[in-house]
C-alpha cells in the first residue's frame, strides 16, 4: 500500500475547473494528477488537482494565466 | 465518525446500506425494489396526486428518510451548505430525463444493482448501457462541459426540500390525504417506522460515504479511482447474499414478480440515459436526494424534475410495463416498452447530447 504524505490539494467550483487543470497543467509540463476531491475538505464529489507542496507557486501563476478559478487550497495526507 | 478515509470504512458503509435494503425488503418492501429511488419518487409523486396510476401510489418514508438523514448529519457534523445557482432549468430537465429513461429500463442505478444482485440478466444488461452513459458523459466533462458554479445562499433555501418532505410525513402519517394503492407495488411497503428509520440511516451512511452509482463508474473511468464503487460493490454483495439466502436470486430474463422486462436495447438506452444524464447532473438519483439534503437547491430542482418526470411516465404512457404471469392461463405476459417511451427516450438521449455538448466552461 502507497504510504501517505502532506500534498497540495486544488478544489475548484467545478469538474469542469478540474478538468481545465489538467490540461493546463499537462500542456505546461506541471506534475501532478487529477484525484476524486478528499472528503475531509469537502462533502461534495467533485474532482481536485493534487501535487507536491513545492509546486505551489508554480501552480497558483498556471491558474492565474490560464483564467482557472480555486474553491480553495488545502494540505492533505493523500 | 470518518467513512471516507479508507476502502475498508467505505466497504463498512456499502454493506450497511445494503443491510438496511435487506431488511426493508424482508418487512415488506417489494424484494427485488427494496431500496429504488426511481420506483419511490414515482409512488411519492402518485401518492400526491402528480399521476393517477392506482398500482403505484405511496408516499414512501424512504425518500423522505434520505433527505432528512442526509440534512441532519450534514447540520449536525457542520456540513450543511445552502447553494444554488448552477444552471436550475437544465438540472430540471435532467431529472427529467433521469426519471424518464429509469421507467423506460424499471429502476435506477440503485435498484440495477438490486437487481443484478438478485439474478436478473436484464440489470446485468442495463449496466452495459449505463457504464456507456456515464462514458459519453466523461468525454462531455473532457470536452469542457460545465452547467457553472453554484454560488452560497440563503440558509433556508437549502432547507426548503427537507421542510417539505416533513410535510409529506405529516400528511402521511397524520391525514388520510394522501393517496395509496390497495393493489400493486404501491401496496407493497414495510411499516412507516422501517422505512423511515432505514431511509435515515441510508441518508445518513450514503452522505457521509457520497455514495453514488454514476460517480463511482465516472471515477474509475476518469481516473481509476475505485472508492466510490467500492461502497457500491459491497451494497451489491450483501444483496446477493440476502437473496441467495431467501430464495430470492433466480438466474435469468424472463422473471415474473421481478418487474423487469427483457427488450435488451431498451434497457442498454433506458440506462444509457440514466448513465449520461446523471454524470451532467453531477450525480445519480440517490446523490441528488443526498445533495438536496445537504443544502443544494440545485439539486432540490433536479429532485423536482424526477417528480415531474415520474408523472409524465404514468401520464403519457411512457413507463414500461414488467414481465408478469397470468393467475388464470399460467402463461407468462412479456413486459414491454411501450411506443411513447421509445420516442421519449430517444428525445432524451438526443437532449443530453446537445445539453453535453453545448454547455462550456467559461474561463475566470
Amino acid at each position: 500500500m502507497r504510504k501517505k504524505e502532506l500534498k497540495l490539494v486544488v478544489a475548484f467550483h467545478t469538474t469542469a475547473d478540474a478538468m481545465a487543470m489538467e490540461k493546463a497543467c499537462k500542456e505546461k509540463s506541471v506534475p501532478g494528477r487529477l484525484i476524486p476531491v478528499p472528503r475531509s475538505v469537502s462533502a461534495g464529489c467533485g474532482l481536485a488537482w493534487c501535487a507536491a507542496l513545492e509546486e505551489r507557486g508554480q501552480i497558483v501563476e498556471l491558474m492565474q494565466n490560464a483564467g482557472i478559478e480555486e474553491e480553495a487550497l488545502h494540505e492533505c495526507m493523500i | 465518525m470518518n467513512l471516507s478515509d479508507s476502502k475498508k470504512k467505505l466497504a463498512l458503509a456499502g454493506v450497511l446500506c445494503g443491510l438496511v435494503a435487506a431488511g426493508l425488503a424482508y418487512f415488506g418492501n417489494p424484494a427485488n425494489m427494496a431500496f429504488c429511488i426511481a420506483c419511490f419518487i414515482r409512488d411519492t409523486a402518485g401518492a400526491l396526486g402528480m399521476h393517477q396510476a392506482e398500482a403505484v401510489m405511496y408516499a414512501r418514508p424512504e425518500i423522505i428518510g434520505l433527505v432528512l438523514g442526509a440534512f441532519l448529519i450534514s447540520a449536525i457534523t457542520k456540513e450543511y451548505r445552502s447553494t444554488a445557482g448552477s444552471a436550475p432549468m437544465v438540472r430540471f430537465l435532467l431529472g427529467m430525463i433521469i426519471m424518464i429513461g429509469s421507467l423506460v429500463f424499471l429502476g435506477c442505478p440503485l435498484r440495477m444493482v438490486i437487481r443484478m444482485s438478485a439474478g436478473d440478466l436484464n440489470a446485468w444488461v442495463a449496466l452495459i448501457g449505463f457504464i456507456l452513459g456515464v462514458a459519453t458523459g466523461v468525454l462531455a466533462l473532457k470536452k469542457g462541459f460545465s452547467l457553472g458554479r453554484a454560488y452560497v445562499t440563503n440558509t433556508v433555501s437549502g432547507a426548503v426540500l427537507p421542510i417539505i418532505t416533513v410535510g409529506i410525513l405529516i400528511l402521511l402519517t397524520a391525514t388520510n390525504l394522501l393517496k395509496a394503492s390497495a393493489s400493486g407495488p404501491g401496496s407493497m411497503h414495510a411499516p412507516v417506522i422501517a422505512s423511515l428509520i432505514g431511509g435515515l440511516l441510508f441518508g445518513a451512511l450514503a452522505q457521509k460515504s457520497r455514495m453514488c452509482f454514476a460517480g463511482g463508474v465516472r471515477d474509475v473511468i476518469l481516473m481509476k479511482n475505485f472508492d466510490l464503487l467500492t461502497v457500491v460493490g459491497s451494497l451489491f454483495i450483501v444483496m446477493l447474499i440476502y437473496n441467495m439466502a431467501t430464495g430470492g436470486f433466480t438466474l435469468g430474463f424472463d422473471t415474473p414478480g421481478v418487474i423487469a422486462h427483457s427488450e435488451h436495447l431498451w434497457n442498454i438506452l433506458g440506462m444509457y440515459a440514466v448513465g449520461f444524464a446523471a454524470v451532467l447532473a453531477g450525480g445519480c438519483p440517490l446523490r441528488q436526494l443526498i445533495l438536496a439534503g445537504q443544502g443544494s437547491s440545485d439539486s432540490a430542482v433536479t429532485v423536482l424534475g424526477m417528480f415531474v418526470g415520474a408523472a409524465l411516465c404514468h401520464n403519457l404512457g411512457l413507463a414500461s410495463s414488467g414481465t408478469s404471469m397470468n393467475p388464470e392461463t399460467k402463461e407468462l405476459v412479456a413486459g414491454a416498452v411501450t411506443t411513447n417511451g421509445k420516442i421519449a427516450l430517444v428525445i432524451c438521449i438526443i437532449a443530453c447530447f446537445v445539453i453535453a455538448f453545448t454547455s462550456k466552461r467559461k474561463a475566470a
